[in-house]
């Protein structure tokens, strides 16, 4: 296993901890490289192809380097109908972005995500996991403006 | 004179998201007293809620609190604004069992949940025999709070039966409804009583394993039990006699369809979430092989409260359709958002208009159990809400995820939503859920382009009940459901979409025009000026190729002079 | 501990360890299923298997499903029928690619392209003539006048010209139509007599001989042949090579009987009495004529062609010649006229060129002859003055399309003006001629069953007669498949359907460069073959054919342009057997298919995963059966694949063992190289 990896050995190697070693990997990391693959396929005793599956099975697992800002829209029922798609819409405008994108600059990245939890302010999205909610499109400008500011 | 002698804020994520971090950090500069972190009363429209305890015993809630010296000082003051009461109306319907600790409570304090009853459920449970405690909990009439309904003491029999302890007891903690919170915040506020639930059933049941499948979207949920789990093992609370019950937290990584007991199981043991074909059912053969059973957070939350009154007097409370309370993460258009919990039973009417405040004449239907359910318009909200009820009206109970549409919402578009969210979300394994769910998609986002013909309208019917029929797990079983219910109450606005091209909440974009009113417009530009795809001209006519319906210009207008209309209408 | 169950009322007894599935099969009751395979664990994944527990109504994968003590099943009821033809009919909605290649779908004969253009290219023109006389029994005639429908629909054309089909056939013919013998049945006494020795009739004879009745062809004229003899010119089909062609049907001991005239001097009655089977295949020969004032001055087109044919190509120069009419029978009237020496031939159409319906390259070989073409121009009026033909036409303009698609001409007013000729053909189409006792259609053609064959019990019908004036190619297809039904009523050999399920990628007209799929590894890039022409001082001259067959040696250059577009799993595919099997349609579901990426980058092994079903039997073979691991289940929902580690390809640890190819249920994944 390649010495940058061997951050693995916190989890124990059984083919089971698959998914809790490729939470590491992309904690650490910010995303799922090949390599991280193959170090993930070597210490946790599955094919890589194996490994390849279960990466793409989850919505959470990224291949692609993320933005400095990890903007997630949440898409759940009571964001939806509170204009979810209208949040896309303006990100869109803004930053260029679809969903799954990364800016040219790595500054930011877009993703929609099923539900936050956080229903009752909804229409929300968060960025690193911070939740903004309540939003529209002036709130939602400014946050954009000071996190590109940062 | 009454003095503060602590504060207690509201920190579970609604509250943080709501901005109670910051008035945290205000609070704590401000002054020397104890300030608790604690989790959420359920009152999410009213976040971020303050407790100020006095030194008589009693207390004062503001709301709406911000960081601001000048809020702050109110609150240290006891000053008058922002004072809030639970609303007289749900204070009369609501039954605060299972979420009686939640944001009373340090989440992450032992003492404190110790303190007030926790943990008296396992002692109790204990004193009994195994047998004896899946018996209260069949006396119960618990059913499944993660939509199934399935008896749970019955489930519970079913592991207790086999032999040895090298039996593992799941927690789905992997709240996947969009729409849906009453999980996360139960674990965030209360995690001990989750725990102790899950404690009781290993005693129960014979398990050696514990293990809580949660949601990776819930970082303060896990972190709260993580916590909670260091604390039992200090005080061993998980040794029963001469054993002792391992416990472990493992996070999902993002698919819906985990929800499944197999494909938990698959995901649990660092496979792909695919379900598999049932028999053979987990207390047979389930997680490592060995056998499993799986409940649902809300369920083992209910298990402390049982052991503690005992089975017969739990099942006082309810109706015959369903034992003891639900909780509900009500949502949507209405004035009280938030988490309630009533006894089963509670109409949709007392749940909607008296706890949740909302608007009688704006209200067209609620939707439950999110993408596997139903709708039920507002003629039906005499329905008690209970697992068999719902089920009549083609909805489901589901998890809890109860969302009021208002009459200016599209219920095909709504459902295009949901069939958006399970399409994306099918494994892929089984034939009529990966590609007929697609199909469904498809259809309806056809006719919310204005493209569809009534002929669809029967293709959906047609195709809906044939992957509820031939699907192999309960994703694709009910991922019909929104569709073949609003086809069932709300055809006519399908008819309409499909025969006159009209979306009557002009929600749909592709039918909808974006007009302004030249007799109600003061020439003040904003609109120009924040129309990011310059659609507007100087004159003030917009140019319906150019413009994306993004709804900037209808939100920046001062004299509301700038509509959607139907198109062509303009 | 055994357990009886019922299987569709019937009592049976499952092992331990049996699935429903399994007992059925032992009970002689066959499930499809897609996405089992005895050797790995269970997929549960087509849903193809269903079947439903009649008490709880519910529908369970029988691959999977354990009986029970006294359950009863239900195997064949029509909602379970349904609901395996629906979950077939979602696997073909998503199915992307094709079962035949376009070539062959668009044949009328659906001969088997692909296949005789790879045996030819590899010089196997003995094994491409069996394969190309499977349904095309006149291959010499064909491969030398068919207007090639497969090359029209060939995907070449999307960014060049199409792979030089009909040259395969006509050089395969050419080499070993003598030495080639089809192995005859012993006859089974049934005799058929066929009305007719064209093509229809001659396809008719020749496929009831290969299913042992002995036919009798009754031909009107002195010769058999029909059109192809009568209607086609000498130097598009040299008549020695039809003779040629017609001698084999003769060494198949196919009898004929020349100069008998249906209503004549052979009387249907008596045919029918006297054979098993009757089949009227008499062609259309009666011209159409020009519906215009003096019409009788005009030459029908097909008696001039023939005139000239009975007279060896010796027919008296026609002076100034009008053909009127754009289809091919105008171009052969036009061209006649010029090779027998005609100063001016002049067509006359009354649409524009784009609506000739005329083949393009009859067209253009006659304006290379000289003939002028004078488009927008329809006749009002012939009169004879001073012993020359004065034509008189109006202009027309093209208004909105009509029945056929076409824009209708309509004539501007006053614009009449006068042509003068020698000699004025009319073109302009043919009819049939049914003698009493046959019933018509209202327009004149034979009336025939939903089958397109059967007239009555034991009567039949085929050829132009039945379509109206068509190709040789679909005359053949006619006859072959009233023989198929004559033998099906006599012998009881069942009709070969055409598999039902043909799914298609698209017609390259509606695709784009980069959607085309290619698998094989040498496609040749190379532009299309050239013919050789003989000199054009000798094409306006004489009536010697225009071209000469292509050399051995630029067939297999041109089978290199060919990019096989056929599935190489179609004859075992279960996916198309068990969609044929329950009825499916491919378009019952509309909606995305999926991708049509394809993998080729593994020098044996090719993956194409539009036609994937998601079984993931390859994943377990390779897996559990393989011990390798190399492939595995990716993403999930519609976008699901079968996919290898970083989208490498099968690395070089594969062993090629194939385990995986034999497996999976479609095309999805195969060998490279087609058998």
């Amino acid at each position: 296993m390649k010495k940058e990896y061997e951050f693995l050995r916190n989890i124990p190697g059984e083919p089971g901890n698959l998914i809790k070693g490729l939470q590491l990997l992309q904690s650490t990391e910010g995303y799922i490289s090949d390599d991280g693959i193959r170090a993930a396929a070597e210490y946790f005793g599955r094919p890589e192809a194996d490994v390849e599956g279960v990466v793409s099975f989850y919505a959470q697992f990224k291949r692609v380097k993320p933005g400095r800002y990890r903007i997630s829209v949440c898409d759940g029922t009571a964001c939806h109908l509170k204009g979810a798609p209208l949040i896309h819409e303006w990100l869109h405008q803004e930053l260029g972005l679809n969903p799954g994108e990364t800016a040219d600059d790595g500054v930011f990245s877009l993703e929609t995500v099923a539900c936050l939890g956080c229903c009752s302010l909804a229409p929300v999205m968060s960025v690193n996991g911070k939740v903004h909610g309540k939003l529209d499109r002036k709130t939602m400008m400014k946050i954009l403006k000071e996190y590109a500011a940062k | 004179m009454k003095e503060i002698v602590k504060l207690k804020i509201g920190l579970a994520s609604c509250g943080i998201a709501a901005g109670g971090d910051g008035v945290f950090e205000a609070l704590k500069k401000a002054v020397d007293i104890p300030i608790l972190q604690v989790g959420c009363i359920g009152h999410c429209y009213a976040e971020p809620l303050v407790e100020a305890c006095l030194s008589d015993g009693s207390s004062v809630m503001y709301s709406n609190v911000k960081a601001d010296e000048k809020s702050i000082q109110n609150i240290l003051s006891l000053g008058e604004e922002n004072r809030f009461e639970i609303p007289a109306a749900r204070k009369a319907k609501e039954l605060l069992k299972v979420l009686a600790l939640a944001g009373k409570i340090v989440p992450t304090d032992l003492d404190d949940y110790i303190a007030n009853g926790g943990y008296e459920g396992l002692k109790k449970a204990l004193s009994l025999s195994p047998e004896e405690v899946v018996n209260e909990v069949k006396l119960s009439g618990l059913r499944g709070r993660g939509g199934g309904g399935f008896p749970t003491g019955m489930k519970w029999s079913f592991l207790a039966a086999k032999p040895g302890f090298d039996k593992t007891v799941i927690c789905n903690a992997d709240e996947g409804d969009p729409g849906a919170f009453m999980d996360r915040s139960l674990m965030e506020s209360v995690p001990h009583q989750v725990l102790e639930g899950m404690l009781i059933a290993a005693y129960a049941t014979g398990a050696s394993r514990l293990v809580i499948y949660c949601r990776a979207e819930y970082p303060l949920a896990i972190k709260h039990l993580k916590i909670a789990i260091g604390q039992i093992n200090d005080a061993k609370l998980n040794v029963f006699g001469d054993r002792s019950v391992e416990i472990t937290i493992k996070e999902g990584a993002g698919a819906f369809v985990c929800g499944e007991e197999t494909a938990l199981i698959a995901s649990l043991e660092g496979q792909r979430g695919m379900p598999r074909f049932r028999p053979p059912f987990p207390t047979d053969r389930g997680y490592q092989d060995k056998p499993t059973m799986i409940n649902n957070v809300e369920t083992f939350g209910n298990i402390p409260v049982i052991l503690r009154e005992g089975g017969s007097a739990f099942a006082a409370t309810g109706s015959e359709g369903g034992r003891g309370t639900k909780l509900f993460a009500l949502a949507g258009d209405l004035q009280y958002p938030g988490l309630v919990e009533v006894p089963m039973g509670t109409t949709l009417n007392e749940i909607v208009f008296e706890i949740g405040g909302a608007d009688r004449e704006r209200v067209k239907a609620v939707q439950t159990g999110g993408p596997s359910g139903g709708c039920i318009p507002v003629e039906l909200f005499d329905t008690p809400v209970d697992y068999d009820s719902l089920r009549s009206l083609g909805a489901i109970m589901g998890s809890g995820g109860m969302i009021v549409i208002g009459n200016d919402r599209c219920m095909v578009e709504t459902a295009r939503y949901f069939l958006d969210f399970t399409h994306r979300e099918s494994c892929g394994k089984c034939t009529f859920c990966r590609v007929g769910t697609t199909r469904m998609f498809e259809i309806l986002e056809r006719i919310v382009n204005g493209n569809g013909s009534e002929a669809d309208l029967d293709l959906l019917e047609d195709l809906g009940r044939k992957i509820k029929a031939g699907s192999l797990c309960g994703l694709g079983q009910t991922a019909p459901n929104p569709v073949l219910a609003t086809l069932r109450f709300y055809r006519n606005e399908y008819l309409e979409h499909v025969n006159e091209h009209k979306c009557r909440a002009m929600q749909c974009n592709a039918l909808v025009d974006v007009a302004l009113n030249k007799d109600k417009c003061v020439k003040c530009k904003l609109c120009i000026k924040t129309c990011p795809v310059n659609a507007i001209s100087s004159d003030f006519v917009i140019d319906p190729a150019l413009c994306t319906r993004c709804n900037s210009c209808l939100d920046v207008c001062p004299q509301k002079a700038i509509t959607r209309v139907a198109k062509g209408e303009q | 501990m055994s357990i009886n169950f019922f299987l569709d009322g019937k009592s049976v007894t499952a092992q331990p360890g049996q699935t429903v599935m399994d007992v059925a099969r032992a009970n002689g009751i066959d499930i499809p299923g897609l996405c089992g395979d005895k050797r790995i664990s269970k997929t549960t994944s087509c849903f193809v298997c269903v079947v439903k527990d009649k008490t709880t109504g519910k529908f369970l994968p029988s691959c999977s499903a354990m009986p029970s003590e006294g359950q009863e099943i239900e195997v064949t009821a029509p909602d379970v029928l349904e609901m395996r033809k629906t979950a077939l009919n979602l696997l073909l909605s998503e199915h992307n690619g094709d079962c035949e290649a376009p070539c062959t779908l668009a044949c009328p004969a659906h001969a088997a392209v692909e296949e005789y253009v790879r045996a030819a290219a590899n010089g196997d023109f003995f094994n491409a003539l069996k394969i190309i006389k499977e349904r095309i029994p006149m291959p010499i005639t064909v491969g030398r006048v068919c207007p090639r429908f497969c090359e029209k629909q060939c995907r070449r054309n999307i960014d060049g010209e199409p792979v030089a089909i009909n040259e395969f056939k006509r050089l395969a013919a050419d080499m070993c139509y003598d030495s080639y013998m089809e192995e005859l049945p012993a006859l089974s006494g049934k005799k058929a007599a066929i009305v007719g020795g064209g093509p229809a009739g001659l396809a008719a004879a020749y496929y009831l001989r290969l299913r042992g009745i002995q036919p009798v062809i009754f031909e009107q004229m002195p010769k058999s042949g029909g059109m192809t003899r009568y209607g086609i010119p000498e130097y598009r089909l040299p008549k020695n090579l039809l003779d040629k062609e017609i001698a084999h049907f003769e060494k198949m001991d196919i009898f004929f009987s020349c100069g008998k005239k249906l209503g004549e001097n052979l009387s249907l009655a008596e045919l029918e009495e006297n054979f098993d089977a009757v089949i009227i295949a008499i062609g259309c020969w009666q011209a159409s004529g020009m519906r215009c004032e003096g019409e009788e001055f005009a030459v029908p087109g097909i008696d001039f062609l023939r005139n000239v044919i009975e007279n060896d190509c010796s027919a008296p120069n026609p002076g100034k010649v009008l053909v009127v009419g754009g289809g091919n029978t105008a171009m052969d009237c036009l061209r006649t006229s010029v090779r027998l020496g005609s100063p001016e031939v002049t067509c006359i159409y009354r649409r524009s060129e784009a609506e000739m319906p005329a083949e393009k390259i009859e067209i253009a070989e006659a304006k290379e002859e000289g003939v002028k073409f004078q488009f927008l121009t329809a006749p009002v009026k012939l009169e004879k003055r001073n012993g020359k033909l004065i034509l008189t036409c109006q202009k027309m303009t093209l208004g909105e399309p009509d029945a056929s698609g076409r824009r209708k001409p309509v004539p501007e007013a006053g614009s009449d003006f006068e042509i003068e000729a020698d000699t004025v053909i009319a073109a302009i189409g043919q009819k049939t001629s049914a003698p009493a006792g046959i019933p018509v259609t209202r327009y004149g053609t034979v009336e025939v069953q939903e089958d397109g064959v059967t007239v009555r019990n034991g009567l039949y019908s085929a050829g132009d007669c039945v379509s109206g004036a068509a190709t040789v190619v679909e005359a053949l297809a006619s006859g072959r498949r009233a023989a198929m039904a004559a033998a099906r009523d006599l012998l009881n050999i069942p009709l070969e359907e055409e598999n039902p399920i043909n799914v298609t990628r698209g017609n390259w007209q509606e695709l784009s460069l980069d959607e085309i799929v290619v698998l094989r590894n040498d496609l040749s890039a190379e532009p299309r073959e050239k013919l050789t022409f003989i000199p054009l001082a000798e094409r306006k001259t004489t009536f010697k054919e225009v071209c000469s067959t292509m050399s051995a040696g630029q067939i297999a250059k041109e089978g290199k342009r060919c990019i096989e577009c056929s599935c190489s799993d179609k004859a075992d595919c279960k996916l198309r057997k068990f969609s044929g099997e329950a009825g499916c349609r491919v378009d019952a579901y509309s909606g995305q298919r999926q991708s049509a990426s394809y993998d080729v980058r593994h020098p044996a092994i090719i993956q194409d995963r539009g036609k994937c079903i998601k079984c993931g039997i390859c994943v377990k073979v390779c897996k559990e059966v393989v011990n390798k691991s190399l492939l595995s289940l990716q993403k999930r929902g519609f976008a699901s694949c079968i996919g290898t580690a970083f989208d490498q390809g099968l690395p070089d640890s594969c062993r090629e063992c194939g385990e995986c190819i034999n497996a999976c249920p479609t095309g999805a994944l195969d060998w490279r190289k087609k058998r």
